[in-house]
């Protein structure tokens, strides 16, 4: 029960709330507080994991086995308590703000379903459907400001997102043909006994669907053009919470299902991901528009993620974890600043800035601490160094962007909504708060690498 | 049988793929139809066995033919029927943004192709 209520409660939430218009404030006030309750409904279910393990239950009484299984483990609940977050913000920044369109508080809420569903879910399958209610919703929210702009981003994003459920699907009916379950425990029981040929190359169509869309270095094409023309509150959705779907199946479906493939291809993947890296900072330095920016330097920061995947182990993996949250933090931060003007603003994009550096007391110091253990563990010194120009090389873009964006430019135009720069300023200062009392973040991401090489699933 | 069902996903998926690179949009949507239809039909072929249909009670001693993928399969189509109402949906909101803008800057709208707004005209 308690793990259905954060389900429910956004799903109802956004049934009801579908009819109203979105544009009044009541009706955008009572959407984000459907989110406050669903979130702590989360936090519930997170302290029962914390303390007595993983919480499961099977949908509609079947015996264990032929049901569909619902589960929170540590590594779940990180998930969807920092995607649930972000969209709360998002959410709230946006109804501060004014909300333009009518269909926005429902569409978060069904967005927000998707994701918990994803992250809760025990069932391949069933992710997948989760996977698609999350996708649909972003679809429509990304045409959200509806001038050819926004709508051709969102466009190209649906095209590309829409193929890459494609080749999940795919890799979903491939793993039921060769272990002939959809249960994640079954499949993590059972894969190493199918061919191991085949196996390879489904965790290479699973890999691809993933990569696509964390919007990794080959498959990167769409990233920039969808995040600079979306509005910037759905970038920041976009960005920081549905794209965890990506980080948490790599890491799901890899060192969970497949372990063995995944040390199999760790060398292709630290490869990969260094490439990312470099690549995705190198690009960000020449752009004028400051969404583009980010959205290049999105992919050099997932690129840590894989190359930490790639290192594997109990540290690699909890800095893949703490990684994914840190930069869900920082994407947040970054591109709801880009919608506002004013100097709260530029003081919460400055420290956002520090923290994807990776400066101390930021969150973003103890990200890159994770990532450089796990290049130690590896005994590499090209990761080591990989880390440093990294973090120098995006400290470079993004103050290029506050010296164009809030020293030169001119403020002749009327400040943002204080309630709205506010909540980014609170944001950018959480994110320090982070960085000064690190450890309960720390745990967290122990516990749920635990979850990953310990309980199969 | 498998070549059988092996060619036709594949000849879907190329047609699909082959009409997703096109300019015009309608293709474009075209495409993900026939990519879309070729995941459902690999779906179907992940599961492919033989037999009696899956119905209480069962006869004794015969194969019967595998039930989960027919679920998953019909979960899958109304899923894909779902994203293709909505790319639908987008490209005729995209295609009335295009006209009206047209008609906001004096420009020809006769024979408009349905296609993808150009780069350099992004509203900012």
């Amino acid at each position: 029960m308690l793990l259905l209520l954060p389900l429910a409660i956004t799903w109802f939430g956004a049934v009801a709330l579908a009819p109203f218009d979105g544009r009044r404030r009541a009706v955008g006030a009572v959407a984000v507080g459907v989110m406050v309750a669903a979130f702590i409904a989360l936090v519930r279910l997170g302290i029962e994991v914390w303390t007595s393990g993983p919480v499961e239950m099977v949908a509609g009484d079947w015996p264990a086995g032929i049901g569909i299984r619902l589960r929170a483990d540590a590594l779940g609940i990180a998930f969807a308590l920092i995607s649930l977050g972000v969209l709360l913000a998002a959410l709230a920044y946006e109804v501060l703000g004014g909300v333009h369109e009518r269909s926005l508080p429902s569409l978060v809420l069904f967005m927000s379903t998707g994701l918990t569903g994803v992250f809760l879910t025990a069932d391949i399958f069933n992710f997948y459907v989760f996977f698609e209610i999350a996708m649909i919703s972003s679809f429509v929210l990304a045409t959200y400001g509806a001038q050819v702009g926004h709508l051709r981003a969102a466009l190209t994003f649906m095209v590309v997102n829409l193929l890459g459920s494609v080749v999940f699907l795919a890799g979903v009916a491939s793993l039921y043909h060769v272990t002939g379950t959809l249960d994640m425990m079954g499949v993590a029981d059972r894969v190493d006994g199918a061919p191991a040929g085949s196996v390879l190359l489904i965790a290479v169509l699973i890999f691809v669907a993933f990569g696509l869309k964390l919007g990794l270095f080959p498959f990167h094409s769409w990233v920039p053009l969808v995040y600079r023309d979306t509005w910037p509150a759905v970038a920041a959705m976009l960005s920081a919470a549905l794209a965890n779907i990506g980080s948490y199946g790599l890491l799901r479906f890899g060192a969970g299902l497949m372990p063995r493939e995944l040390s199999l291809t760790a060398g292709g993947l630290i490869v990969i991901g260094s490439l990312s890296i470099i690549y995705g900072a190198v690009q960000a330095i020449s752009p004028r528009t400051a969404s583009e920016v980010i959205a290049w330097s999105s992919i050099g920061q997932v690129g840590y993620i894989l190359v930490a995947l790639g290192v594997g182990g109990p540290v690699g993996l909890a800095a893949a974890v703490l990684y994914s949250i840190i930069n869900s933090l920082n994407k947040l931060v970054l591109f709801l600043a880009v919608g506002l003007r004013g100097w709260l603003v530029g003081a919460a994009f400055a420290l956002a800035a520090f923290s994807v550096a990776g400066v101390p007391p930021s969150a973003g110091f103890f990200g890159k601490v994770a990532i450089f253990r796990a290049g130690a563990d590896a005994d590499s010194t090209a990761l080591l160094a990989l880390v440093f120009v990294g973090g120098a090389l995006s400290l470079i873009y993004l103050f290029r962007i506050y010296q164009r964006d809030y020293w030169a430019r001119n403020h002749a135009t009327p400040p943002s909504p204080l309630g709205a720069r506010v909540l980014v300023l609170a944001l950018a200062c959480g994110i320090v708060f982070i960085g000064l009392w690190p450890e309960p973040l720390l745990a967290l991401s122990a516990s749920a690498a635990a979850a990953l090489t310990g309980g199969g699933s | 049988m498998i070549l059988g069902l092996a060619l036709v996903i594949s000849i879907l998926f190329g047609c699909g793929a082959f009409l997703l690179l096109k300019r015009d949009l309608i293709r474009m949507a075209g495409g993900v139809i026939l990519i879309s239809n070729a995941a459902n039909l690999f779906i179907v072929a992940a599961g492919l066995s033989r037999g009696r249909e899956p119905i209480y009670p069962l006869p004794p001693g015969e194969r019967i033919s595998d039930p989960v993928v027919q679920a998953l399969v019909l979960t899958a189509i109304v899923i894909g029927f779902g994203t293709v109402a909505v790319l639908l949906g987008l490209i005729y909101r995209t295609y009335t943004a295009r006209i009206a803008r047209a008609v906001d800057q004096g420009e020809e709208t006769e024979g408009t192709p349905v296609s993808m707004p150009p780069e350099d005209r992004v509203a900012d």
